[in-house]
């Protein structure tokens, strides 16, 4: 196998993924990817909680309070979030028809300590975000009514919870697993999968326009020609993650152990896009192709995630720097697998080579 | 896909079933050990020990609150998080945990109402002001004034006080508490973010107050729309193979005609999508209601497929937009969903209807018509552009995806009647304007507020302006000479009439509740009184087309550029200075 040879197919692939945009096409659907998943936690997260962003918490909404006399009215006036009036309930839930108020809350005469439960009603207006928001507020408020009303009953309760006092939180870490538990393993293996899909398309399209017997006729072997497409679809795995990862740096997201990433994920690739020609060889058509290596890949993705150390899971450790040396094994591990395909692959493709002089 | 790889196809599907199994058994190992905890307590580390996030070491009673490597320290019945984003990230699954255990002990003591004192039922009116309100720049909720009592303008409605008894007995309380506490806590962790502890039950406790996110129904979503998904890739490259091995061509010399041609291959398919949607409708014990809001789905992505495969040059062509189509598809279809027990909003999507009906609601015809209109008109349209381009000519050549692109549009120009065909383009391109605008929203959503609401008002002017000069722009490529001034000015009219009237329409029909909100706005602030949005798309065609004719047709992008300008500006003005 030529070194030359190789550089010529690789240099012709590229080529062509860049005339052709697709390599473009390939870094906005990922962009895509990215905005979409932090859309939906982000977001929603915000919608659902909204002192997770703290500009939300300026408003003060109406509400109203009717019904007997409890300490969640003190509760709730204490709490700066609400103002409350006093009202009957037919008025209050009339203003709250107008929007004049955000809630409306009835408080029945149950005592405390009573056997039976103290239900609180909440009237909202139906199909709103703001009840929503609403609702999450009232319910910091209600909790700790709750705390009160347990304390009061608790020498009825059998198993008290061991006591474990907890310093306060900080909402801004409810981001924190999904970028470094979801984000960042789906970005950096989001270039493997795009790469595996990618030599399936370069190797069955020789097959399906004709070209292959063009190709053997040129001082280029099959499996050079094959390697080359291997090399084209690899070397941009690495190029990619590294781009995000240093995109995700300049966010301020702080990622330790850059290099072991990037080092694992171009070996979990290397397997990927080995298995991709593998299986593009064995069928020579794309549908099929595509079918099978796709499902299989799924297969393999869903299986993998059942074991702990899994690859995904070294890379969100390496992330934040919470697993030792043992790693290197995983890779070495991924490496041997890679080789072993390699060489597969170029068997096959010595053997189609053989089958085609013949 | 040929018989010969059945068997395979086969053996994978039963390994992807044991695959999911062993997932199911043993949970996703995505954030396994990411967290160190040191604790002197027992029942703490067993505590600590169920959350496979967590590495536990015991440490000596009384050890300091702080120590090297560790992000959680439980000493006695204090605990302490290191002061770093990942220790506070620490502290949130602790704090998740023990109160899990908590819950656990609560739900099986025997006198229930002790463990849970305070019941909250939930009750809705519906407001008594529409939407309209809103959309004249009212706010919906007036400021509140501390001394002043809101009073209602109209005589209230006399409420009776709610019964202070729950109709339901401890046990039925107690076995719905239970029911909720064992949703597997590997899946639920990446949704309690978004939602934690939400039910959906006539009484709650005060934590499980938030909303719930329909969590399950969204994964039964997924696996409805991935074999459909699956399916349309086959017509696709059914498509595909008629171009690059020709065997189009003997097809074409019959007198068969392109709709038939489109129609005969998609039909095997279709009817394979129905049946699969269906099989799994009766695997998954679901109403055979679902496959109605399910159909316009599948007209959708085959609509799509059969574009794709009609305008690919190569198979990576083929393969990058399909995903990127199928992405685009799958987050639309998808993201309204998670707010199906929420707002209206979610009902832009049919798989909201889905939803729905697994949780046991209905739907109305209204609703029925509001979330799949425009599913059904993209698909048509789609359709409709491909059946006209269905011949020889467009078939066999390997043109780049612009200019394919352009000539499959220069098709559907009439000659003849080109006004009325401009008429119609900016009238059809309505449906996947909105649907364009609705990904801007959810994607600049992300970004901080004057930047988002900037770059919003930007993108939803431009996709109007791109939308409204693809007719005039193709003319300009094939016609050069027919863009004379007052032609200019005529196909401006109709192009600006056509596109109002389409927006109108497709308004009239569905959008209407989501102009509720501040992003709405900016969406439809041209829909005030009809002669001002008129103008506003005249002038911006007019403008694409005056560029155009004086700078050719390389000045495309700065036509369109001056045209977004004008409209961005005009959008801005009525948005921040009210207006009509």
């Amino acid at each position: 196998m030529k070194s030359r040879h190789l550089q010529v197919i690789a240099k012709k692939e590229f080529s062509s993924l860049v005339s052709e945009k697709t390599i473009i096409l390939a870094i906005i659907l990922q962009l895509f990817i990215a905005m979409f998943s932090s859309f939906l936690l982000v977001g929603l997260a915000s919608m659902y909680n909204p002192d997770a962003i703290s500009q939300y918490v300026k408003i003060q909404y109406p509400i109203a309070y009717s019904g007997s006399h409890t300490p969640v009215l003190q509760y709730l006036e204490e709490d700066g979030d609400f103002i409350v009036y006093e009202m009957p309930l037919s008025d209050a839930v009339g203003a709250l028809k107008e929007r004049k108020l955000s809630a409306v809350i009835w408080v029945p005469d149950t005592p405390e300590y009573a056997d039976e439960p103290v239900k609180i009603t909440i009237y909202t207006v139906q199909n709103d975000i703001q009840s929503s928001i609403v609702n999450v507020k009232l319910k910091d408020t209600f909790i700790e009514y709750e705390e009160r009303l347990r304390e009061v009953r608790s020498d009825r309760i059998e198993n008290q919870p061991v006591d474990l006092n907890l310093p306060p939180s900080n909402p801004s870490a409810d981001f924190y697993e999904f970028v470094y538990g979801l984000l960042i393993p789906l970005l950096v293996f989001m270039p493997a999968i795009i790469s595996g899909a990618l030599i399936i398309d370069l190797i069955t399209e020789e097959y399906q326009h004709d070209t292959l017997e063009t190709l053997m006729s040129t001082p280029l072997t099959f499996p050079e020609a094959v390697w080359g497409k291997i090399l084209a679809c690899f070397i941009i795995v690495p190029l990619q993650a590294t781009g995000w990862l240093i995109l995700l740096i300049l966010n301020g997201i702080r990622i330790s152990g850059v290099v072991p990433i990037i080092l694992h994920v171009s070996a979990g690739s290397m397997v990927i896009i080995l298995l991709g020609a593998l299986t593009a060889l064995r069928y020579r058509e794309r549908t099929n192709a595509q079918f099978v290596f796709s499902t299989a890949l799924v297969v393999v993705i869903i299986a993998s995630l059942a074991f702990p150390m899994n690859p995904a899971n070294l890379i969100v450790r390496l992330s934040v720097n919470s697993i030792g040396h043992e790693h290197w094994l995983i890779l070495a591990v991924v490496i041997f697998v890679a080789a072993l395909l390699g060489i597969l692959t170029t068997k096959y493709a010595e053997r189609v080579r053989d089958i085609a002089i013949k | 896909m040929s018989r010969d790889i059945l068997p395979v196809a086969v053996i994978l599907f039963i390994l992807l079933i044991g695959a999911t199994g062993m997932t199911q058994q043993s949970g996703l190992h995505l954030q396994d050990r990411i967290y160190t905890a040191g604790s002197d307590s027992e029942t703490v580390s067993g505590i600590l020990a169920g959350d496979s996030r967590f590495t536990v070491k015991s440490i000596p009673g009384g050890s300091l609150p702080t120590g090297d490597g560790f992000e959680i320290i439980v000493s006695g019945s204090e605990a302490y998080a290191a002061d770093t984003d990942k220790g506070m990230a620490a502290l949130k699954a602790l704090e998740k945990d023990y109160t899990n255990y908590r819950i656990a002990l609560y739900n099986r003591e025997d006198d229930l109402f002790a463990a849970y004192p305070l019941w909250i039922e939930e009750e809705t009116v519906k407001s008594e002001l529409d939407f309209i309100a809103t959309q004249s720049g009212r706010m919906a909720v007036s400021p509140p004034n501390p001394n002043v009592k809101p009073v209602p303008e109209n005589p209230p409605v006399e409420v009776t006080p709610p019964s202070a008894e729950i109709g339901i007995t401890e046990d039925e309380l107690r076995s719905e508490l239970i029911a909720g506490e064992s949703r597997d806590d590997r899946i639920s962790r990446y949704s309690d973010v978004i939602s934690p502890e939400g039910v959906d039950t006539a009484y709650k406790i005060p934590s499980q107050m938030s909303p719930s996110l329909p969590f399950d129904s969204i994964i039964l979503v997924f696996v409805f729309i991935f074999p459909l998904y699956f399916t349309s890739q086959f017509y696709m490259m059914s498509i595909m193979n008629e171009r690059i091995e020709r065997s189009g061509e003997a097809l074409l010399s019959t007198p068969v005609s392109g709709w038939q041609i489109i129609l005969g291959k998609g039909i095997p398919y279709f009817l394979m999508m129905i049946g699969i949607s269906a099989a799994l409708t009766a695997y998954t014990g679901g109403e055979f209601m679902i496959l109605l809001p399910i159909l316009p789905v599948i007209l959708f992505f085959l609509a799509f497929a059969l574009l794709i495969g009609m305008i690919a040059r190569s198979f990576k062509e083929l393969s990058f937009i399909s995903i990127f189509f199928s992405t685009v598809a799958t987050s639309y279809i998808f993201f309204p969903s998670i707010f199906a027990n929420i707002h209206i909003i979610g009902m832009i999507s049919p798989l909201t209807l889905v939803i729905r009906l697994m949780e046991g609601e209905g739907f109305t015809p209204f609703e029925y018509v509001y979330s799949t209109t425009l599913f059904f008109l993209t698909s048509t349209v789609i359709f409709y552009i491909c059946a006209k381009n269905f011949n020889e000519e467009r078939l066999f050549n390997y043109n780049r995806l612009m200019p394919r692109m352009r000539e499959f549009i220069e098709t559907v120009i009439s000659k003849r009647w080109t006004n009325t065909s401009l008429f119609l383009i900016a009238a059809l391109t309505i449906p996947f304007v909105f649907m364009a605008q609705l990904m801007c929203l959810v994607l600049f959503f992300n970004l901080p507020m004057p930047l988002s609401l900037l770059l919003l008002l930007l993108f939803a002017a431009f996709i109007e302006e791109f939308a409204k000069s693809i007719g005039i722009y193709t003319i300009a490529y094939s016609r050069p000479a027919w863009l004379t001034w007052k032609n200019i000015f005529i196909a401006s009219v109709a192009v600006a009439a056509g596109f109002l009237a389409g927006e109108k329409l497709l308004l009239f029909a569905t959008l209407a509740e989501i102009s509720d909100s501040v992003f709405g706005e900016i969406m439809f602030t041209s829909l005030q009184i009809l002669w001002m949005p008129l103008t506003l798309h005249f002038i911006g065609i007019f403008t694409t087309a005056a560029v155009l004719k004086i700078g050719g047709r390389r000045a495309y992008i700065p036509a369109l550029m001056a045209a977004t300008l004008i409209h961005t500006i005009y959008n801005a003005y009525f948005l921040f200075y009210g207006g009509i």
